[in-house]
């Protein structure tokens, strides 16, 4: 076996995503056909809440299951990227050895198993928890009974789980197709053209662009996070305002669980792939401060920009929302970019950012420069 | 230039140096020869503060290493020694001019296309790690670690992955470098041809100093066996 289950189901952050995602959707949905069958018991008195709580769910379902499916899209491929970075080599002899990048590209589909475990967690805690749901949902003087649809595990584990393994294996092809000579050096394989910069910069400088080069699936990530946190927490945050506690409590929860993650992965992979050149920047004697700002300075500014963008994103989101879609059913309120919340958010977001980065500067001093080089 | 004297060292429950003295002067290059396991990699990193003896002294370039601060020892890199690993340990990322860089900015050196041109790589500039033989790697770190002028030069078996005309090439550029430029250099190797153009010879044995031999006239890297 080229590729075994254990690597495809070592990739937490697409469990994690998943999870969220099916988890969400579960109790949703399933309330949503729930309701709905009840329909022709509303009465007049009940139908503004009735369409409020149709719509929450619709939005929410939407919101979970588009925009996390497609993170987890990404993820994947980040993944998959990582793992052939990290076995070039290994591939890079079967090729050699006259496999082809299809046959080989047949192993990823277990890359598909960590949607398959994550979804399946999602699936049952989302079971689990539906009578807390439906309590929180009940529009009084209606019942709603928590029903079973059939079609939702299919529908959101074996489905979704399908298409990952497919996507896996095409994307896996793609990626694949390097020169087999130079992934059983290391490299990358892949030649590009590149503009050849005739002004001289200083190593550090080099090394940081190199890095962020090098690793750019990294740097999407911690704008992402950065984006997901500053998103999320405020709308999360704002929805309690907007009256909708329980959307409001999910959204700022999914909201630090993928920021966290997304930045707990792009850190973890930006220091472990480049462990052996810390260790060689620390032999020849670059200090701790330089090793750290060579490796992790070059992504500050994409934290900044992804923090900015989500904060612009969550206001013309709840904008539209209060305008559209609580409109539609009749309600007015009223929203305005909550000041105060943003400065919660952003003092909390630099404090974490702080943290992770000290955490890893620690990490990063603590690689000894012989057990980085005697690595493979 | 540098005199260790009974250094231990160990690894968990693995005792690597039971012991062991050495003295390398100014200008000399002395060769540490041993079999696969005896210690020579470890005795290079104590020698040259990568790593700190578990007992005993080492005095490099007028230091006491063990008396060091973590900050202070890698300071003393810094200025005082550069490496030549055996597996290169390039950045595979960089081209050679960055690789090389990542040497001479520490000290400021600003000729380090020179280091470059000196190794006969002066072509290859922007080329990638990965775009270039075995030997020409190897040239690269030997630039690397010169390019940051050190005062000692250590080189863990830099012609260990090498074939015979390759490995000759580089030993005759280490060898070339070190008369023009005068620094020390202690270089491990297994290769007892090789050892034949030092100016000592260190034996190791399960972690200790076996033989000592000053050698009178050391050949150069096309007169050795090989
Ligand atoms: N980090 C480590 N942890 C545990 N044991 C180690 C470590 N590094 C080295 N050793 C052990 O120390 C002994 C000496 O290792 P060293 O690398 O110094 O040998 P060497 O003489 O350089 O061998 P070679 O010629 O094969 O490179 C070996 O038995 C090795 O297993
Ligand atoms: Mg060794």
């Amino acid at each position: 076996m080229i590729i075994g289950i254990k690597d495809g189901i070592k990739l937490v952050g697409v469990i994690i995503v998943c999870f969220c995602a099916v988890f969400v959707c579960t109790f949703f949905l399933n309330f949503y056909f729930d309701a709905i069958a009840v329909s022709g018991e509303v009465s007049i008195e009940m139908r503004p809440l009735y369409d409020a709580q149709l719509a929450t769910a619709q939005l929410v379902c939407a919101i979970a299951g588009g925009f996390l499916s497609v993170i987890a899209v990404v993820m994947l491929v980040f993944y998959i990227k990582l793992f052939i970075d990290g076995n070039a080599k290994r591939f890079g002899l079967l090729k050699a050895m006259g496999y082809s990048s299809a046959k080989i590209s047949l192993a990823f589909w277990v890359f598909g198993l960590a949607v398959f475990a994550g979804a399946l967690a999602g699936l049952c805690v989302g079971y689990a928890v539906m009578p807390v749901i439906y309590d929180a949902l009940t529009v009084d003087g209606l019942d709603i009974a928590i029903g079973f649809h059939a079609w939702l595990p299919v529908a959101l584990v074996l489905a979704p789980t399908g298409c990952f393994c497919a996507f896996a294996c095409g994307y896996a092809r793609f990626a694949l197709r390097r020169n087999a000579v130079i992934m059983l050096k290391g490299g990358s394989g892949v030649t590009r053209v590149k503009k050849v910069s005739t002004n001289a910069v200083q190593f550090l400088t080099d090394m940081r662009r190199g890095v962020l080069r090098s690793k750019k699936s990294a740097v999407f990530f911690v704008a992402f996070a950065c984006f997901c946190f500053s998103a999320m927490v405020q709308m999360g945050l704002s929805m309690r305002d907007l009256g909708s506690v329980t959307m409001g409590v999910i959204i700022f929860i999914i909201g630090v669980v993928l920021s966290v993650v997304a930045m707990i992965m792009a850190v973890t992979t930006v220091v472990n792939g480049n462990l052996r050149n810390i260790a060689l920047m620390r032999a020849f004697g670059y200090s701790q401060k330089e090793r750290a700002v060579a490796v992790l300075a070059g992504y500050i500014p994409f934290a900044v920009s992804g923090f900015a963008v989500g904060t612009v994103y969550q206001y013309a989101l709840l904008k539209i929302m209060v305008s559209v879609i609580f409109a539609d059913i009749g309600q007015t309120l009223e929203y305005s970019f909550d000041v105060p919340i943003f400065f919660v958010t952003l003092a909390a977001f630099v404090a974490a950012y702080a943290t992770a980065m000290f955490v890893y500067v620690r990490k990063i001093n603590a690689v000894s420069v012989r057990s980085a080089m005697l690595q493979d | 230039m540098i005199t260790a004297r009974d250094v231990y060292k160990s690894y968990g429950a693995t005792q690597v140096l039971n012991g062991v003295s050495v003295d390398v002067a100014d200008g000399e290059l002395a060769v540490i020869l041993g079999a696969s396991g005896s210690g020579k990699s470890t005795l290079l990193s104590v020698l040259s503060g990568l790593e700190r003896a578990d007992k005993g002294s080492v005095v490099c370039d007028g230091r006491e290493l063990s008396s060091l601060t973590e900050k202070q020892l890698t300071e003393f890199r810094r200025r005082t020694v550069g490496f030549v690993f055996q597996q290169y340990y390039l950045l595979g990322h960089l081209s050679v001019e960055s690789n090389v860089r990542l040497g001479a900015d520490l000290v400021g050196n600003k000729n380090f296309r020179d280091e470059i041109a000196a190794v006969g790589l002066a072509d290859k500039l922007k080329a990638k790690p990965s775009e270039l033989s075995g030997g020409e790697q190897q040239r690269v770190c030997i630039a690397r670690a010169l390019a940051k002028q050190p005062r000692v030069l250590f080189l863990d078996e830099p012609t260990g992955a090498l074939d015979e005309a390759t490995g000759r090439s580089v030993l005759d550029y280490i060898l070339k470098l070190k008369a023009e430029r005068g620094f020390t250099a202690v270089m491990v190797t297994h290769n007892r041809n090789i050892a034949e153009t030092a100016d000592k010879v260190i034996t190791v044995n399960s972690g200790l100093v076996t033989d000592v031999t000053q050698v009178a006239l050391p050949k150069n890297a096309y007169e050795i066996g090989w």
